[in-house]
């Protein structure tokens, strides 16, 4: 598998240093039309062969009424034979300029998907997470799948066949026209008034043509859609059998199915109907049936030879066959154009996040602070997070608690700058995050999520993703602390092994450890942690806690959790309710004076011996960590 | 039939199938889904042949008609005539009457086309309609022992591609049928027409036609493969990175996966790059074939002296020869694999047989009690999941289900109580009655089920908690988030309550999925409750808010729980504690802690650690049992052939399985091939 070729995006220490398409073509239709000029060798050479092609194609119908017209006036003799062996000798032209000029376009076809798919998958990597949230990863996966492999087909092979086609309509009308002497006999028409009728009868049947693709493309679309309906309503409802089942909704769901799946038969019902009745086709078989009529007319006048009429008719009749995927082509190419369309727009996407222009190094021995946040998502109308200030001492333990929906997991995503803030800011040693490139950040920031994310490929992979360049060595001692490494060493290839579907399947509290391998790695100087999975059992429980200790010594940490004692041992602790700050301050602190954080206690296992504890504590010292 | 027949789609079908019924019972079954449409099948079909008459009559009028003018006999008054099929006619009177009948047949066979062409669709379309319909109610209905054992994915191929399959299935063999038609009448014509010579050069063009279809059968289906193969890697990776998208951003690997996709996507290239060179060099030699035909009848037809007509004939007809087979030998393969979609479809419709309803099944109702009877259950024949459970549980009580993973605790309460499964020794009795003696719709509407993995449809949250309850109002629905203290986080979500969940829920945390399937659930009021670990995934505040609403929730309701969580299980009227599928100890936390046994061991060192103490590494003993390595199939048939001959003999793996991923293997290929790339490579 050879692939030095290949061009990679050059990386120059940091960011990709390549030119996003967005930012190199000007529109929809420039990027479409940008696979004609990709390849210019390939394309030009190509190009000349199909012009000879088209020539060559049309030669073997005119040399049989020649033979014919040879045959009547001179007898089987040898100009006869020559033209016999001018037949099969064009008939191998054809075959090589025919080969050569599919390939070469064929490869610039497939070099146009090859670079469209990368270049889309660059741009929508590099949009930030507004964009993700509002994107199905289904639809991007299928346009950066499906729909550049369409427009690929718009060019290979239809764009080509619709040339081809083109010029054989050319061609064929010009037979009409001409009137070329050879020796005794003649080739071509050479009558005006019937090259002209005939061209005008092309020209309709093109338009009607492209009139009739226009019509059946959108129906085509609507039932791929349907398609995609019935494919996701079963997949749906097997995947929650068992919800479907306790709930005993299977009449429900069989009766939804029906009509999606009813849907779906009548679009198809519908397409066929269209499809049925190619109207143009009739053009050509009136074409056919007029010229076989005036031929017959000159030929009984004298005016036209036997083998005139022939290849004449040949070749309308060749034009048949020539002609016959017009249709299915121009629906192809006119696809390409709408799902080109479609991409681009998504391509476009008004990225609410402004990477700024100059690097700003931050001072993460200094401060962090939320300053008067307040954040809704994009695109979205509620505030999630309303007037949030609080302060991070360097090196401080600091657990985030409230309800589902107070703002928890969004002050993380806001503190790996995956969004900016609405209002107010974020910033570290007051150098506000907005101005600091998002690249900087995330190399000391680390999120260990609550659903971790691992990627089919070996462990070593996945815990060197934080690391690309790590040694083995660092590698083993990450996974030793995370308490991960007598599990990979028991795995078949170790290291090596491959998780997922064609793998090893790993348990929640195996990705977890993984994920913390991966963060320890990193080495990151704030570390945020979504903990809200209990483990299922005391080993795993035990090793989990281990892990993150290794992982949260030594940093400052901001953790969700549902483990009590974090949120005992944490220097800070932020009570979030309905995205606002109830109270900030050290557990003994909120114990007292918070009635919420009594309330929630009181209602945990041992809680109510917790507040006990600490109100027989005499200790009021702590009074920092409030902003 | 119009503008079909492209050879590349042709060769992109699945692995040769082999049928397990013949096919005349594969065909019967087929005609059993015409249901309704057979009368327009037949029609159309019939429709069809005519039409591929009226393909040869054409033809036969050019070359009757330049025949005829090659004699023109005048009369004395210098008027013209000519004789066609033996009638003397006035040159212009031919003229119109071959140019008329030319323009009538093309028309008409215009028509008998497309109106053949439309029926034939609109069959297709019913007969896919109905297999996909009573497919998915096959499927919906059946147990869901069948339904565990295939995989979401396959069960939607079976109602989509296969289904999918069988429409093009028809759609060819209907093309072939007119093809065939046609080729037998221009035979017949040629040999009427013309003369023996010139049907023998058009069938020697036969041989080459199937040659070049065996070149693209043999070479086509192998790189098609391997494309197949190189584009599902990249869409793999792609499908990955975009899922991972959070993770790559924050580790600032974009770059990373960028290098990563353009590798494997320069793989995909390489192989349409050959299948380009295949395909372009076969494809216009079919033309040249048919050009060689034409020049070595016009030999034959000089060397014999054939009419201009004749050779014209020829030349026409010698065509339909070439494609129509080529056609054929390419069509028959994807015939094949529908079949094998039609024969699937029947394994279907004849397995995966439901549980049924007891003749006279009763409806279940006022006594909740649960029994367990010495109760035995085994997923796989011989293997005992649960070993003569019997415990009774009242009217009202709270029973927590404790013990490892693997116990069996899921099984007990999510599976068999919920008769998900039937349960081979035993009874479960519910109110002092057989559960199988009630009707599932009863049984199931008077249980409530909140599973360990919350389960989201792709509709609004309102629709989601409403599936509990479907005529429940949205004030109700308002009550019940209130009361579980869900309200305040959907109220907050963009849309509200009519924020549409997409993709499983990925914009909700696992927490805030949790609490709307408790919603959901709650909604339906069961009057027999099971949580399964349905509060494992909320962090301490949400915990707490569900405790608050558990004491009005779980009252007058027979309540199961299955939780790792000692806040939950604290509240418990009985504990019961499995161990490897028996019932070890029950009774109260009180009782069971002055038994000293399994239970409170448990509590001592694992329950307690979820308060404030601490667990050291060195307490537990974390090296004696190592962790359980799960290793899928495919892995296990590649290292530990062994271990997996056993699994299929213990029936772990199915044959069906087998069969899938021996076919996975392959399109997997040789070790060097992995999807998940090496980014140090």
């Amino acid at each position: 598998m050879a692939t030095e070729n290949i061009q990679h995006p050059i990386v120059t220490g940091k960011q990709l240093d390549v030119q996003l398409a967005t930012e190199k073509y000007k529109s929809a239709a420039g990027w479409f039309w940008s696979g004609l000029i990709r390849y210019p060798g390939l394309m030009i050479t190509s190009w000349v062969f199909i012009l000879i092609n088209s020539v060559l194609i049309v030669i073997p119908g005119i040399l049989l009424g020649l033979g014919i017209d040879i045959l009547r006036t001179d007898g089987f003799g040898s100009v006869f034979i020559y033209i016999i062996l001018g037949i099969v000798g064009v008939a191998l032209l054809t075959w090589g300029t025919s080969f050569i000029s599919s390939y070469l376009w064929g490869l610039a076809g497939y070099r146009f998907e090859r670079d469209i798919r990368q270049e889309f998958f660059d741009v929508v990597q590099e949009h930030s997470m507004a964009f993700h949230d509002q994107h199905d990863s289904g639809v991007l996966l299928s346009m950066g799948m499906n729909e550049t492999n369409q427009i690929r087909f718009a060019y290979q092979p239809s764009l080509r066949y619709l040339i081809n086609s083109l010029l054989s309509f050319i061609l064929i009308a010009i037979y009409f026209f001409i009137r070329i002497p050879v020796g005794s006999n003649i080739i071509g028409v050479g009558n005006w008034e019937i090259g002209l009728g005939i061209t005008f009868g092309f020209f309709i049947y093109l338009i009607l043509a492209w009139r009739y693709a226009a019509k059946i493309g959108p129906v085509r679309r609507e039932l791929a859609t349907e398609l995609g309906n019935v494919s996701s309503a079963s997949q749906e409802a097997f995947r929650g059998i068992e919800v479907v089942r306790s709930f005993d909704n299977e009449d429900f769901e069989d009766e939804k199915f029906a009509v999606t799946s009813n849907r779906l038969a009548e679009k198809t019902k519908e397409e066929g109907y269209l499809s049925a009745f190619y109207w143009p086709a009739l053009i050509l078989i009136i074409i056919t049936a007029v010229s076989f009529g005036i031929g017959l007319f000159w030929v009984s006048k004298g005016t036209l030879k036997f083998g005139q009429l022939t290849s004449m008719i040949t070749l309308l009749l060749q034009l048949v066959r020539l002609t016959f995927m017009i249709p299915l082509r121009l629906l192809s190419l006119q696809a390409g154009l709408v799902n080109a369309n479609r991409i681009w727009n998504v391509m476009t996407f008004d990225d609410p996040l402004i990477e700024p222009k100059d690097k700003i190094v931050a001072d993460w021995s200094k401060d962090l602070a939320f300053d008067n946040v307040t954040f809704k998502y994009p695109g979205t109308e509620r505030d999630v997070l309303n007037d949030v200030s609080f302060r991070i001492k360097p090196g401080s333990r600091v657990s985030l608690i409230g309800g589902p929906g107070s703002g928890k997991s969004t002050i993380l995503k806001l503190l790996l700058r995956l969004y900016d803030p609405t209002n107010g800011s974020i910033s570290l040693n007051s150098v506000k995050f907005k101005d600091m490139q998002t690249y900087d950040i995330r190399e000391d920031v680390v999120l260990v999520e609550q659903d971790i994310f691992l990627f089919a490929a070996s462990l070593k992979d996945n815990i060197t993703f934080s690391k690309p360049d790590a040694t083995d060595e660092e590698m083993r001692t990450a996974a030793r602390r995370a308490q991960i490494d007598k599990f990979i060493e028991s795995t078949p290839d170790g290291y090596e092994t491959i998780i997922g579907e064609r793998g090893v399947t790993l348990s929640g509290g195996q990705k977890q450890r993984v994920a913390i391998a991966r963060a320890l790695l990193a080495n990151p100087k704030l570390l945020l942690l979504d903990d809200s999975t209990s483990a299922v059992d005391i080993k795993t429980e035990a090793r989990l806690r281990a892990a993150m200790e290794e992982l949260i010594k030594g940093r400052t940490s901001i953790i969700v959790t549902q483990r009590l004692s974090t949120l005992v041992e944490s220097d800070l602790i932020i009570f979030l309710d309905k995205g606002r700050v109830v109270d900030i301050g050290s557990h003994q602190e909120l114990i007292r004076r918070c009635p919420e954080y009594q309330s929630m206690l009181s209602l945990l296992p041992m809680g109510d011996e917790i507040i006990k504890a600490a109100m027989n504590q005499t200790d009021l010292s702590a009074t920092g960590g409030k902003a | 039939m119009g503008m079909h027949g492209r050879p590349g789609r042709m060769l992109d079908r699945g692995e040769k199938a082999k049928l397990t019924r013949p096919v005349v019972v594969l065909v019967k079954a087929l005609i059993g889904f015409l249901e309704g449409v057979t009368g327009l099948f037949v029609v159309a079909t019939l429709i069809s042949l005519v039409f591929a008459f009226t393909q040869i009559i054409n033809p036969l009028v050019l070359s009757k008609g330049i025949d005829a003018f090659v004699t023109i006999i005048y009369d004395a008054e210098g008027i013209a005539y000519i004789q066609i099929l033996g009638h003397f006619t006035t040159v212009t009177k031919g003229i119109i009457a071959l140019t008329l009948t030319f323009a009538i047949f093309g028309i008409i066979g215009f028509f008998l086309n497309s109106i053949s062409t439309r029926s034939l669709y609109k069959a297709n379309a019913v007969l896919v309609d109905n297999i996909r319909t009573k497919l998915y109610s096959k499927l919906i209905n059946s147990s869901m022992d069948y339904l565990k054992n295939e995989q979401s994915g396959n069960i939607t191929a079976r109602i989509t591609s296969d289904t999918d399959q069988i429409a093009t299935g028809i759609h060819l063999f209907t093309t072939i049928a007119i093809q065939m038609v046609v080729l037998v009448a221009t035979f017949v014509l040629l040999l009427v027409q013309t003369s023996w010579q010139i049907i023998l050069i058009c069938v020697g063009s036969v041989p080459l036609a199937l040659l070049i279809s065996a070149i693209l059968s043999r070479f086509g289906r192998r790189i098609i493969l391997k494309i197949r193969r190189a584009f599902g890697i990249v869409s793999g990776k792609m499908a990955e990175s975009f899922s991972g998208i959070a993770i790559s951003k924050s580790f600032n690997r974009e770059e990373t996966l960028s290098r990563q996709m353009a590798v494997l996507n320069q793989e995909n290239y390489k192989m349409a790059q050959k299948f380009g060179l295949m395909m372009n060099v076969t494809m216009p030699l079919i033309s040249a074939i048919a050009s060689i035909t034409i020049a070595l009848i016009l030999w034959t037809g000089g060397l014999i002296d054939l009419t201009i007509g004749e050779i014209f004939l020829g030349v026409t007809l010698s065509g339909q020869f070439l494609r129509p087979i080529t056609f054929l030998s390419l069509a028959l393969p994807q015939i094949q694999t529908s079949l094998g979609s039609v024969d699937r479809i029947i394994d279907v419709m004849e397995a995966a047989p439901s549980i049924e309803d007891a003749d006279d099944a009763v409806e279940l109702k006022d006594d909740y009690s649960v029994s367990f009877e010495n109760v035995s259950f085994a997923y796989v024949e011989n293997n005992y999941v649960l070993k003569n459970i019997a415990f009774d549980v009242n009217d009202g009580e709270m029973i927590a289900l404790v013990g490892e993973t693997g116990a069996g605790k899921t099984t007990l309460a999510s599976m068999l109580l919920t008769r998900f499964y039937d349960v081979q020794k035993g009874s479960i009795k519910v109110g002092g009655k057989d559960i199988r003696e009630y009707t599932q719709e009863s049984l199931r509407g008077a249980i409530g089920l909140i599973p360990q993995e919350p389960y989201l449809f792709s509709a609004s949250v309102m629709d989601n908690i409403r599936y509990g309850k479907p005529d429940a109002t949205e004030e109700q629905i308002h009550d019940i988030s209130k009361l579980i203290g869900a309200d305040v986080f959907i109220e907050a979500l963009p849309d509200g309550y009519n924020t549409v969940v997409k993709e499983g829920g990925k914009q909700l945390s696992a927490g805030q999925r949790q609490m709307i399937t408790i919603a959901r659930t709650m909604l339906s009021d069961p009057k027999i409750l099971i949580l399964d670990e349905a509060t494992s995934r909320l962090d301490a505040y949400s915990e707490s808010l569900v405790q608050l609403a558990q004491r009005k929730l779980f009252e007058n309701r027979t309540t199961f729980v299955i939780a790792h969580r000692l806040s939950t299980i604290h509240n418990a009227e009985k504990i019961v504690v499995l161990n490897h599928g028996k019932l070890e100890e029950i009774g109260s936390h009180d009782e069971l802690m002055k038994k000293d046994g399994i239970y409170a061991d448990l509590y001592n060192t694992y329950y307690s650690f979820q308060g404030l103490e601490s667990i050291s590494l060195d307490e537990i003993d974390t090296e004696e049992d190592e962790e359980e390595i799960e290793v899928s199939p495919m892995q296990l048939m590649r290292t530990n052939p062994e271990k997996f001959h056993k699994l299929v003999e213990a029936g772990k793996i199915t044959p069906e399985m087998l069969e899938k991923m021996k076919k996975k293997a392959k399109e997997m290929g040789g070790a060097g091939m992995h999807g998940g790339t090496n980014p140090h490579k």
